[in-house]
């Protein structure tokens, strides 16, 4: 306590220089008050976890009363005088009087043969940003990132895009045809069912799926309240499929000659894309069934879709129907007239495809309350396109001091990283961000320098530095640090 | 040089095993396609043309065409933003003769229609082909793509009214694209060789190159605006999209 007291008083007083001109100098000595001020024990005497602040308090944390909790103090020591519940004043009532879950018989197993989360997670949903697009079968769908834990994205909170909407295909009646653009490109072009992918030699590979629009709102100002609004066409699967190059060399394929693919899906829009044919060659790109352990969701291809690892989402074409391998790029639609990135001098560039490295807080965040002074987990997401994560550090002062913050659980190629740092929050006024380096050296940028040479109109491939302003009354926003 | 026969000889030995192990080794896996399926599916038109079927039409017939399937979503002249990205505006006489569309570099519109970014004209055919209309992808017969994507070109300035678009006219039509000189691949955003090796882009190089700095990093903070509040509360109640226990609570909506 005392050593985590001390690293937190060194931080606060860069924080006091720096937001003098914003807000009051915080001292070591005010830190060191507010900790005396809001002891630790005080959580274990209120009512329950769940109910840790009342209406009242937290209109009181709105209200910016810094002696919120001295009164919330009173009021629960009140609560306990009260004659009604004597056994109350012993302690915490929902210890004290047993819950019926403590008292009866619970559900049988396979009540549910599917699972579904909890009735008391219902908050965490994929949500359509309002105001995104007229036609929902033409739109997104983002993933809830502040209330995620570690790397792995749960099936049905992976984010969304259609582009004409979903099917739930009959996987017998799905098929994969690998042909040629050029007869003389390819030994024999060829049908695959379901059943025939599925007897191959799989791979397993967890990797980062993000749309090229993700933060797309924010390039000239900040525009949407929450991360999962932000940064939610976002998500980190453990993939499961066929390499491509063994699909391709099955058929025979003549890689001199033919240096692209196009990748083509079973819905309506057929989408296309063009990849490169090296990111075929270095086996990274496979054509997946299986996401986390079961067949993929249909909102996300099922039964059967492309993984380009580092590659933006819509390149990871669903319904995968067809692959053709030729000698030229494509430009369809998805990478003439949209995903293209405009820059200050009008042009539009084309074939953009790479994920470069970025991170994002994702608690605290926008749209988020802090329930009290104190010790906070600072934690978030960091990826790239180009490899491994290889540092995160996080700024609670705007960007003037940084300090390193620490990568929790698997540091994998192309996939989410985790990173946590220690925080504790004395009340005043911070902005929170957190800065992502990959294993090439490249250092995600913030505002300025990406607008510095891609302007404001890119609509795609925002990868800067996200900054979320705490206020003393505990509200987080999405801000932008010019 | 027989030594150098043989290293050769046996270069090619080692790079042609993983063909000839798949091929090999995974018996009775998959079959080959019929012609008659690949016709079915191979339905791409590359910015060569390659793969354009043979065929025609003309501007009245695209009319008629675009009002009875299209002009629903799209307007009448393609110009309706009701339900999608405007197909038509913002481009001028100027623009065709330029192949630049210079709205684009003047902040003048924030809205960008198809004809302000498209360069090659096998992308429309090929997706209006393949995925329109909306709720009928692909009913239209070859010669309806054609006549629709006439009568696209005539609102756009690009051909005359009494103009027929055929399959040999489509890389001249092309030349009178608005923003034909408006793309660039000169960035590093392609995972692929570079332009100087076939592909495309500057072989991955980015267009930024920043030192992680640590402390004393900047003066002073200067915030943007704050975030427009009829953008929070169209998003709803923030409260009931964050989790209800743990270190934090979504903000509960401001009393107005």
């Amino acid at each position: 306590m005392i050593c985590l007291g001390g690293k937190a008083c060194g931080l606060t007083s860069q924080n006091g220089v720096i937001f003098s001109i914003v807000t009051d100098r915080a001292t070591c000595n005010d830190q060191r008050q507010h900790m005396n001020r809001t002891p630790n024990q005080l959580g274990r005497l209120r009512p329950a976890p769940e109910h840790f602040l009342t209406d009242a308090e937290i209109m009181a944390v709105k209200a910016g009363r810094r002696d919120f909790l001295r009164t919330s103090l009173q009021v629960a020591s009140a609560a306990m005088a009260a004659p009604l519940s004597a056994r109350a004043t012993e302690g915490d009532p929902v210890i004290l009087q047993l819950p019926e879950w403590t008292t009866t018989a619970g559900r049988p197993v396979a009540d549910r043969p599917y699972g579904t989360p909890s009735i008391h997670e219902s908050q965490l949903q994929r949500r359509q940003l309002r105001g995104l697009s007229k036609v929902a079968a033409n739109s997104a769908s983002f993933t809830p990132l502040q209330g995620l834990f570690g790397i792995i994205t749960p099936s049905g909170l992976h984010y969304e895009r259609h582009h004409q909407g979903w099917h739930d295909i009959d996987p017998t009646r799905h098929r994969l045809m690998i042909t040629a653009s050029n007869p003389a490109f390819i030994r024999t072009p060829k049908v695959y069912t379901m059943d025939d992918l599925m007897r191959l030699p799989p791979v397993s590979h967890i990797h980062f799926l993000e749309c090229g629009g993700n933060t797309g709102t924010e390039w000239g100002n900040a525009m949407v309240p929450t991360v999962q609004y932000t940064h939610g066409l976002l998500s980190c699967s453990e993939f499961t499929g066929v390499p491509l190059r063994l699909l391709l060399e099955h058929c025979g394929v003549d890689f001199k000659s033919a240096r692209y693919i196009l990748a083509e899906g079973a819905d309506g829009a057929s989408l296309t894309r063009t990849i490169p044919m090296e990111l075929v060659e270095s086996g990274e790109v496979f054509v997946a069934y299986g996401q986390n352990g079961e067949m993929l969701r249909p909102e996300n291809g099922y039964p059967l879709r492309l993984i380009v690892p580092g590659v933006q989402g819509v390149s990871w074409v669903k319904w995968l129907r067809r692959i053709e391998v030729g000698d030229q790029a494509y430009a369809s639609r998805e990478e003439t007239i949209h995903y293209v990135d405009q820059m200050p001098d009008g042009r539009l560039r084309q074939y953009t495809s790479v994920n470069e490295c970025k991170s994002v807080i994702t608690s605290p965040s926008g749209g988020q309350t802090l329930i009290s002074h104190g010790y906070f987990n600072v934690t978030g997401l960091a990826w790239s396109g180009r490899g491994k994560i290889r540092r995160v550090d996080v700024s609670f002062d705007g960007g003037r001091t940084w300090r390193q913050a620490r990568l929790e659980g698997p540091v994998l190629d192309k996939a989410l990283t985790r990173f946590n740092i220690d925080w504790v929050w004395d009340g005043e006024s911070a902005v929170l961000q957190s800065r992502a380096i990959d294993e090439t050296g490249y250092v995600q940028p913030n505002y300025g320098q990406l607008r510095s040479v891609r302007g404001s109109r890119s609509i795609y491939h925002n990868n800067a530095i996200q900054s979320w302003e705490v206020l003393p009354s505990g509200e987080v926003n999405n801000v932008q640090v010019l | 040089m027989f030594k150098y026969f043989e290293l050769v000889l046996l270069a090619v030995l080692v790079s042609a095993v993983p063909t000839a192990r798949a091929q090999d080794t995974f018996q009775r896996i998959g079959r080959e396609a019929t012609p008659a399926e690949l016709r079915a599916w191979d339905i791409d038109v590359r910015p060569d043309f390659l793969g354009l079927p043979p065929g025609s039409g003309n501007v009245a017939k695209g009319r008629e065409v675009f009002l009875a399937k299209c002009a629903a979503c799209h307007g009448a002249a393609g110009e309706s933003n009701a339900m999608f990205t405007p197909l038509i505006g913002g481009t001028t006489k100027e623009d065709i003769a330029s192949g630049r569309v210079k709205s684009l570099s003047l902040r003048t519109t924030s809205e960008r229609t198809m004809f302000m970014k498209v360069n090659t004209l096998s992308t429309l055919f090929d997706y209006i082909q393949r995925a329109m209309p909306w709720s009928q992808p692909k009913s239209l017969t070859t010669n309806e793509v054609y006549s629709v994507l006439a009568y696209l070109l005539n609102l756009a300035d690009v051909v005359p009214e009494n103009f027929t678009l055929r399959d040999i006219t489509m890389a001249e039509v092309q030349q009178r694209l608005p923003n034909r000189n408006g793309m660039t691949t000169d960035h590093g955003l392609w995972p692929g060789a570079s332009t100087n090796r076939g592909g495309i882009g500057n072989g991955g190089q980015p267009d930024l190159k920043i030192e992680a700095c640590m402390s004393d990093c900047r003066t002073e903070i200067r915030l943007g605006p704050p975030l427009p509040e009829s953008m929070r509360k169209a998003q709803g109640d923030l409260a009931e999209q964050t989790r209800a226990f743990g270190p934090v609570r979504g903000t509960s909506p401001r009393p107005n």
